[in-house]
Order: C-alpha cells, then sequence, then structure tokens
C-alpha cells in the first residue's frame, strides 16, 4: 500500500476524531459555564483554550474571554488550526484523496458532512451551541458506523483505526491532565462545584453511566482518573486506545516499524500493569505529560515507519 | 425461513415501460411516441437518409426507438445520471470548494458503426499510428525525414514540444506513443477525415466504458438484438500494452496522475483500478541510483513502467520545469538509462502539434510507401504568406486554431461567429500568423440525440483509442462526443459537449 495512501486515511480519521472531541470539551464547558461564577467564570471560560494548548492563539486574535467567544473561535476561526471546521475539511480533504481506497458510502458521508458545515457557515450566525456539537458527535458517530459496517479488515482500516485511537488517547490525557491542574492535589473546598467539574470530565468522553456502572459511588477523583486511565472496557480510555492501537500495528507489516512497535507495547505495558494509587503517589501530572509526550513521539515513529518513509 | 420484510406496497404499474424479451409492454400505448426529427437535408446523419429511413446498420435500432414513449425515454435518462454519480464518472470542475463534480451527460441514443466500414477505420487508424511512431523514432534519431525535406527542419527542431533531452535516446521496440486517442469526424461527403491525432495523455475512455456499462443496463433487450462488439477489455488491453512496453519479466506498473484536484482524476483513478496497479503521485515515487521506486508501507518497490497521465513539463523538476510539484526529480535521468519505461514517451507532443498535422500523409508514403487511408482535412498554415493570405480573405467561412491549443479554447469557428470575434482574430492572426493554422468549416454529421425538443439530430466526432505493445489494437468503436446545442460543432466537454455509446455492429 502506498505511504501516501496510509497517511492520508490515518489523517483523515485523526481529523474527524479531533472535531469530535473539540465538540465534546465545548459541549461540556459551556454547561460548566452554567454553574461557575465568580472568579471561576474566566477560568471555565478558557479551559478548552488549555486542553488544546492555544490561550496565547486565541489571545491574539484580540477575543475577550467569554465561553461564546472561545466557543465560536474553536468551532469556526478559519485561522486555527484545529478548529471544528478545519478538522472537518482536513478530514473530508484527505478521503477526497483516497476515493479509491475508501468506501463510496464512507466518501458520500463525510462530503455530506462537509457540505452541511458549509451551509451552517454560510448562515448569518455561525452556530456554537449544543446543537452544533451533537451534530458534530453525530456525524463522527455515523462516520465510523459506516466506516465499521463497509470497509475491508485490511491496511486501509487499521490506518484508520490508529489515526483514530491516537488522536483519541492524546485527547483523554489532554483533558485529565487540565482537569487535575484546575482542581490543583486538594480540593476548591466547595462540593457541589468539585461534584460538577468531576461529572464533566466523565461526561465529555461519555463515561458518566459508566462510572456509575463500575464504582456505584459519588464521583470521586481518584476514581475518575482511574476509569479514564486503566479501564479496559470504556472505548476512550487509555488503556483501551492502546490495546487497539497494538491490534492495528500487528496486522500491518512490520518490516519497517520496529520502533512503533516496540514503544506502542510498553505504553501498553504501562498501563495494564499501572496501578492508580501508585500513579498518585509518583505524581500524576508527570505521569500524564509522559505519556503525552510518548504518544507525540508514538506519531513520529508511525509517521517514520509507514507514513512517510525516508 | 426467509427474513421477514414489510409488506410490499410496490404496484405492478411501476415496472410499466420495461420491456422484457423485445415484446412491448401494453401499457405504452397510451403514451405519445418518440418524435424523430429529421436531418438536415445538406448534412450527413450516421442514422438517418435524407428521406427519414434508417441506413441498414440502424433500422432494428430505429424499430425499437419508435415503439418508445418520450416519458419512459426521459425515465431512462435520468437513470443514466444517476447511474454515473454513483459510478463516480465524473468531472471535477477547478475551483469549486464544494467538491460537487460536473456530469458530462451522457446521451442515450447510441452512435452505430457499421462492422464492415469500421474495419476500414481501422487500417486507417493502424496505419497512421504506425507511421507516426515511426516518424517520432526517426526526429529523435536519424532524421532522415527531415534531410529528405519533406518536413522543414526548423519545424520541428525548434518545435517547443521537441525534446532535444530524448535525442539519441533508446525506447523499448522503439514505440513512442503507446497510447493514441485519434479524433475523427464525418464530413457531408460521407467520408471519416483525422481531425487531430492526441498523442500527449489522450483522455475520454472512461466514458467509454462507463457509456457501455449503463446502456446494457438499461437496454439489455438492444443487446439481444443487436450484434455489439464488446469494449469492456479495454482496461485489460491497456495493461499488456503497458506491461509489453518493459523489456521486464513481470514488471511492475503505476499511474501517474496530477492528483484529486486534476479535472480527469476519477479516469485515472478509474482505470488504475481497473487495471489493478497503484494510482501514484509524483511525491509517491523517488528516484535512488538510476532507478525509481515508491514509497509503500512495506518499504521502497521499484516501478518499471509508469503510464503517466502529466505532461512532460510537469514530468521531472530537475529537466523541465523546476517549479514542478507534481513530478519525480530525477525521473528523466533513470528515463534515459533505459530503467524505467514512460508511456507515453517524452517529446510524442511534436508529432500531435497542429503546425506538423498537415504532414501525416506524407509521414505514411515515406516510413511505409503506402497511399494513407484516411483523409487529412486540408490545411493552410498562416506560417506561410500565401496560405495567410488565404485564410485572412476567407475568415468567415474559416476554422482557425492554435497550434498548441487544446480544449476548444482559442479557435475561430468563422460561420458562428460574429464580425466582431472575426475582427479580434484578424489582428491576432496579422500579429502571430506562426501561431495558427486554419481549415475548412466541416460539416460534421449528426445523429439523432435525445434532446428537450424531441430526437434531434447533433453534430459528433469519434475518438478511438489506438494501443500499441507487439501489436497495435483497438478496442471497436471508441468515444463518441456530441455538441448537445443544436447548431454547435464543438464537442468538448468543456464546451458543453455530451457522449454517445458507440456501437459497432455485425449485421
Amino acid at each position: 500500500m502506498l505511504s501516501r495512501v496510509a497517511s492520508h486515511l490515518y489523517w483523515m480519521a485523526r481529523y474527524l476524531e479531533r472535531a469530535e472531541n473539540m465538540a465534546r470539551i465545548l459541549d461540556v464547558g459551556q454547561l460548566l459555564a452554567l454553574v461557575s461564577r465568580g472568579e471561576d467564570s474566566e477560568a471555565t471560560a478558557i479551559e478548552p483554550l488549555v486542553i488544546t494548548d492555544t490561550l496565547e492563539d486565541f489571545d491574539a486574535t484580540g477575543r475577550a474571554r467569554t465561553p461564546a467567544e472561545v466557543a465560536c473561535y474553536l468551532a469556526w476561526d478559519a485561522l486555527h488550526a484545529s478548529s471544528i471546521f478545519n478538522c472537518l475539511h482536513g478530514s473530508r480533504e484527505n478521503a477526497r484523496a483516497v476515493r479509491a481506497d475508501i468506501t463510496t458510502e464512507m466518501w458520500e458521508d463525510i462530503n455530506n458532512t462537509w457540505l452541511q458545515l458549509l451551509q451552517k457557515r454560510h448562515q448569518d450566525h455561525q452556530p456554537a451551541d449544543n446543537a452544533f456539537f451533537e451534530w458534530v458527535k453525530e456525524r463522527s458517530h455515523l462516520f465510523r458506523g459506516i466506516t465499521f459496517s463497509t470497509i475491508r479488515r485490511d491496511q486501509p482500516y487499521h490506518f484508520i483505526r490508529l489515526g483514530t485511537f491516537i488522536e483519541r488517547a492524546d485527547n483523554t490525557a489532554r483533558i485529565l491532565s487540565v482537569k487535575q491542574s484546575t482542581l490543583g492535589t486538594g480540593r476548591t473546598g466547595n462540593e457541589i462545584t468539585d461534584y460538577y467539574r468531576l461529572s464533566a470530565v466523565l461526561r465529555s468522553v461519555s463515561a458518566f453511566e459508566a462510572y456509575r456502572d463500575t464504582y456505584r459511588e459519588g464521583v470521586e477523583e481518584l476514581r475518575v482518573a482511574e476509569l479514564l486511565i486503566v479501564d479496559p472496557t470504556l472505548p476512550r480510555s487509555l488503556r483501551f486506545c492502546f490495546d487497539q492501537i497494538v491490534r492495528a500495528l500487528a496486522l500491518l507489516p512490520g518490516a519497517t516499524a520496529k520502533p512503533a512497535r516496540r514503544l506502542a507495547a510498553t505504553m501498553l505495558a504501562n498501563l495494564q500493569f499501572a496501578d492508580i494509587e501508585e500513579i498518585y503517589s509518583q505524581g500524576y501530572r508527570a505521569f500524564l505529560e509522559r505519556f503525552l509526550a510518548e504518544t507525540a513521539q508514538l506519531g513520529q515513529a508511525l509517521h517514520e515507519a509507514y507514513l512517510e518513509p525516508k | 425461513m426467509p427474513p421477514q420484510s414489510q409488506s410490499s406496497s410496490t404496484s405492478p404499474a411501476r415496472f410499466q415501460g420495461q420491456s422484457q424479451g423485445g415484446s412491448e409492454p401494453p401499457a405504452e400505448d397510451d403514451e405519445p411516441r418518440l418524435q424523430l426529427l429529421k436531418p438536415d437535408p445538406g448534412g450527413y446523419d450516421e442514422m438517418l437518409l435524407p428521406d427519414g429511413t434508417a441506413r441498414p446498420h440502424y433500422s432494428a435500432y430505429q424499430d425499437w426507438l419508435r415503439s418508445k414513449s418520450a416519458d419512459w425515454m426521459e425515465r431512462q435518462r435520468a437513470q443514466v445520471d444517476l447511474i454515473f454519480r454513483r459510478t463516480g464518472i465524473t468531472f471535477s470542475v477547478y475551483g469549486d470548494e464544494t467538491g460537487t463534480e460536473r456530469l458530462i451527460p451522457s446521451d442515450v441514443v447510441p452512435r452505430v458503426i457499421d462492422a464492415e466500414e469500421w474495419g476500414r477505420l481501422e487500417l486507417g487508424l493502424i496505419q497512421r499510428v504506425k507511421a507516426i511512431n515511426r516518424f517520432l523514432s526517426d526526429i529523435y534519431h536519424k532524421q532522415d525525414i527531415l534531410r529528405a525535406g519533406l518536413i522543414p527542419a526548423d519545424q520541428i527542431l525548434v518545435n517547443q514540444q521537441y525534446q532535444v533531452a530524448m535525442v539519441g535516446v533508446k525506447v523499448p521496440h522503439q514505440t513512442y506513443a503507446h497510447i493514441v486517442g485519434v479524433d475523427l469526424v464525418r464530413h457531408k461527403d460521407g467520408d471519416f477525415y483525422v481531425l487531430e491525432d492526441n498523442l500527449r495523455v489522450p483522455s475520454g475512455v472512461s466514458y467509454m466504458l462507463s457509456n457501455r456499462k449503463m446502456m446494457m443496463r438499461l437496454f439489455p433487450d438492444l443487446f439481444q438484438k443487436h450484434a455489439v462488439r464488446p469494449v469492456e477489455h479495454y482496461p485489460g488491453m491497456l495493461l499488456d500494452t503497458l506491461i509489453s512496453a518493459s523489456s521486464q519479466d513481470r514488471p511492475t506498473v503505476v499511474l501517474l496522475t496530477p492528483g484529486p484536484y486534476n479535472s480527469a482524476y476519477f479516469e485515472h483513478a478509474f482505470l488504475a483500478q481497473q487495471m489493478g496497479v497503484e494510482l501514484v503521485e509524483g511525491r509517491d515515487l523517488f528516484v535512488e541510483d538510476g532507478f525509481v521506486y515508491m514509497r509503500t508501507t512495506s518499504g521502497r518497490q521499484r516501478v518499471d513502467v509508469i503510464y503517466r497521465r502529466i505532461d512532460d513539463v510537469f514530468l521531472d523538476p530537475l529537466a523541465f520545469r523546476p517549479d514542478s510539484v507534481l513530478g519525480v526529480p530525477g525521473l528523466l535521468a533513470a528515463y534515459r538509462l533505459g530503467n524505467v519505461v514512460i508511456s507515453n514517451a517524452i517529446g510524442t507532443g511534436v508529432a500531435d502539434d497542429k503546425s506538423i498535422y498537415p504532414y501525416v500523409p506524407d509521414m505514411i508514403r515515406f516510413y511505409l510507401g503506402e497511399e494513407p487511408l484516411l483523409k487529412n482535412v486540408p490545411t493552410w498554415q498562416c506560417r506561410k504568406p500565401q496560405d495567410l493570405a488565404y485564410v485572412l480573405a476567407h475568415l468567415p467561412e474559416l476554422v482557425v486554431k492554435e497550434v498548441h491549443g487544446a480544449g476548444g479554447y482559442g479557435m475561430l469557428v468563422g460561420p458562428t461567429s460574429s464580425s466582431e470575434e472575426v475582427a479580434r482574430f484578424r489582428e491576432v492572426l496579422t500579429a502571430r500568423p506562426e501561431g495558427y493554422i486554419a481549415q475548412p468549416t466541416l460539416s460534421l454529421s449528426t445523429c439523432p440525440t435525445f434532446v428537450e425538443e424531441g430526437v434531434a439530430p447533433r453534430h459528433l466526432d469519434l475518438r478511438p483509442f489506438v494501443l500499441t505493445g507487439r501489436e497495435i489494437r483497438i478496442v471497436p468503436g471508441g468515444l463518441t462526443r456530441v455538441a448537445l446545442r443544436k447548431g454547435s460543432l464543438v464537442v468538448n466537454s468543456s464546451q458543453g459537449g455530451g457522449t454517445k455509446d458507440t456501437w459497432v455492429v455485425d449485421h
């Protein structure tokens, strides 16, 4: 399979997943803004920017630090490379370049998403509300479903999976790391605010029900972290993502991929045998930072092995 | 037990009009029949004689057509659009951000060619392409034809399509043009004339294949009534041709495309898929130690034959246009070493230049010692003062074409142009005569075509695709392009043209 084709498929999946994650973060952020007040409110408003590491870029645009402006920037700004608009555009352009390698249904769906997005952009008021974020999630779910039920389980499929799960792992780790820093090691002293913050984390990764089912107790920070890091069954946990990554890699040609495979397997092993109390005592934040750095390194290794070999 | 399903509410009436095995559905009797408009009395119509009766090879089709209603035909036509969109055989419009692709309209009335006539055309095409390949080999090596004084040397050697880099380069089997799309038109005298030989990257074959597929789906009964020669084996023949162009035993063939933004991208993707070869862009390939490789997820893989759909000047930024991002640095060097075959060869464009076209009959006599079987259109070369004088005096009745033009752009069709347009061309011609040729306005033949006013005569041409491998082969027929506007003589898809399925029938 051509490296360029693999690269398009991988980035098609990554961009779509990124758009979905952005919609999730913004959706929950708006909900949270409703319950926060006073000094908290600006911190809450800019949180999506902190998670995506774009606070500086945002301030440079001169926009006010309000939830509405932040949402508008992250959803629609044409100059922001990871705005939902640009992510969906990137996903569709990558799909377009490899139309012959994906199924007709997949192409028509992602193209349809793009055409609908253009219509929304042409409205007087570009939507950045719950209905819009739901739409983004729905389009992403739909595409994944179509992919799952139409494409052959061959190299293209494995590269799509790699893109999806690397992006997702990165996103979950970012959410955890930012929520941790705003929560601090201690508590805000306000149980209600804590509850909303923690459940916001869970909701942003569709894990609220999973938490209830697993722990059947009040929302505890440590348990939230445990669920999102080491749970093998939750589709957005770090452990789950790396299970999928390692499986996909095992089904791809191995001649050039030793460094990528080794790194992925090591990261998976660390998650498989992790203990959340130990992670906390040894430094939760450092753990997440290392995880993010290694994930970026894995992305680089994949590029060297498959997508842009020398 | 069969799976449960909702009870069907489809009434039998829904299937009315789909004839089965030749028996006509009774419900159609109430609907008005199709109007078959008479052809222009002065012209040549492919189907109809001046009295409105069908030519023998079209008579079975005419009977069939007469039994159809306009509504039924309209429903079939709507199906065509749907099938074409689904198959993805579309034509992308430059600069359209929505990515909606335009369809080239495909007509439901076929263009039928009698097998005997096709046999004569085929011989003429083979002869012509054979001579052109001999000519290309000659001008890049011994240049006998220039020494014989048949063609002025400067017209070849300073021609911008003449690639100095190809001088002395051995190409396998001395074949330069593996794929040629020859544009033919039929004049009112009933004879076919060659309009041009497309030797660079002729396109349109995907429409030939899709038109046939579509017609067989919509009108299976017609194919039972007619012995239509098949065309579906074209991709296989093309692959054979490309493989035989290499001296390797089992060469790796790729199709090189400029990418998804090219208007013919879907044809590229379609052909690559049909041949089962990789569809590559320039950046997928690289040259190392004189060999060409592609980057794959399993490492590098050597490439032996490149079927390129990119013009010469973009192929290698080191040898041609340095700003080209479509090509492969070092490709020309690898090619000159004989380590890769490029198809068509670099530098074939010099032979389909409109200023060289008038000499093709001479080439046939010179290289093959035969009389040309296909006619050329009489051509005035504006670079010659006496020709220019004639052209300027007769502009309103001539067709003037740019020597390097293509796609129906930059041309003047005298009889259908305004006096301002004629005046503007007069200025252009006087300023730069060497850039133009002129030809008499041919009255292209017509063929009944399903349009709004009924089944009406429209002008058309024919582009057979000639493949040169171990032998020269042509799938029967080719691509028929039709000018859908009444009276128009311009068939290019960029100028409102459509296509027709082309049948060669034995009867």
